[in-house]
């Protein structure tokens, strides 16, 4: 049976579009102290609606969807990290 | 996965692929330890060399990289609308031209980025072009693999082609803020 709660496959492309979107937004406007967090958070974001819009792997496996994510978030927060520090040196 | 396949194809599908799915996802779990290595040497050596870093960003071409990622994510919706029963051959020729077009794109980008990359001299350069390179490879040879499952589409292998074909969207959406986006 499909979980009522279950995003329809095109809202959930038309999250990622718009996510995609912001973070090309983010990367060209905002300061490195605020672009680091919100350029981890929108692309923690992106891969997560891969993970449980796309994939619906959370039906299948609970564990390994959250592995995925937690290695995605993994990435995304170093990746956050170091464009947030660029700007202190 | 595998669940809106046996839904939605074929509901008499006996379970006798759990091997050939541990496999499946050795495989992935093994791409994506070797993606995370290259990301984090990426990362470590834009750290410690700030400059070359920006000079190799200057380079980069973030407009493609956008329209490449849009391309890709939609690519994805094809594959996840074969995965779930929706006209399976047809998504998956769909998902297929759009990681050609992903291809064509990437193309199009390193035309004008290698003048840029040839003048910059250090490893996130050589890092950049193994990163996408590779990722470039992943996407061509599947791209190739969900046209020869759209030939004689089971559930079985739609569902496969279509959890590695969303987890080389997921590596580009990583890809991105550590190359690109920074």
């Amino acid at each position: 049976m499909r979980s009522p709660r279950a995003l329809p496959l095109p809202a959930v492309l038309l999250c990622l579009f718009v996510a995609t979107g912001l973070s090309l937004l983010a990367a060209s406007v905002l300061p490195s102290g605020f672009r680091g967090p919100a350029i981890a958070a929108l692309s923690l974001a992106k891969a997560m609606l891969v993970v449980l819009g796309f994939m619906r792997l959370q039906r299948e496996s609970a564990g390994l969807a959250g592995a995925l994510i937690g290695y995605a978030a993994l990435i995304c927060l170093l990746a956050g990290a170091r464009i947030a520090l660029s700007g202190v040196s | 996965m595998n669940i809106a396949v046996r839904e939605g194809l074929d509901t008499a599908q006996p379970e006798t692929g759990s091997g050939v799915e541990l496999l499946l996802w050795i495989l992935i779990w093994s791409e994506l330890v070797v993606f995370g290595a290259l990301l984090g040497a990426f990362l470590l050596l834009g750290a410690l060399d700030p400059p070359a870093l920006a000079a190799l960003r200057s380079g980069l071409e973030l407009p493609l990289a956008g329209m490449a990622t849009i391309v890709l994510v939609s690519s994805g919706f094809f594959a996840a609308r074969a995965a779930f029963g929706h006209h399976p051959r047809r998504n998956l020729v769909a998902a297929a031209l759009g990681g050609f077009t992903f291809c064509a794109l990437k193309i199009a980008a390193l035309v004008h980025e290698l003048p840029a990359l040839a003048a910059t001299e250090g490893r996130l350069s050589e890092l950049y072009m193994l990163i996408v390179g590779f990722h470039f490879a992943h996407v061509l040879f599947v791209a190739g693999l969900l046209l020869l499952v759209a030939l004689r589409p089971t559930p079985r292998h739609v569902a496969g082609v279509a959890t590695i074909w969303h987890l080389i969207d997921l590596i580009w959406l990583l890809i991105l803020p550590v190359i690109y986006l920074g």
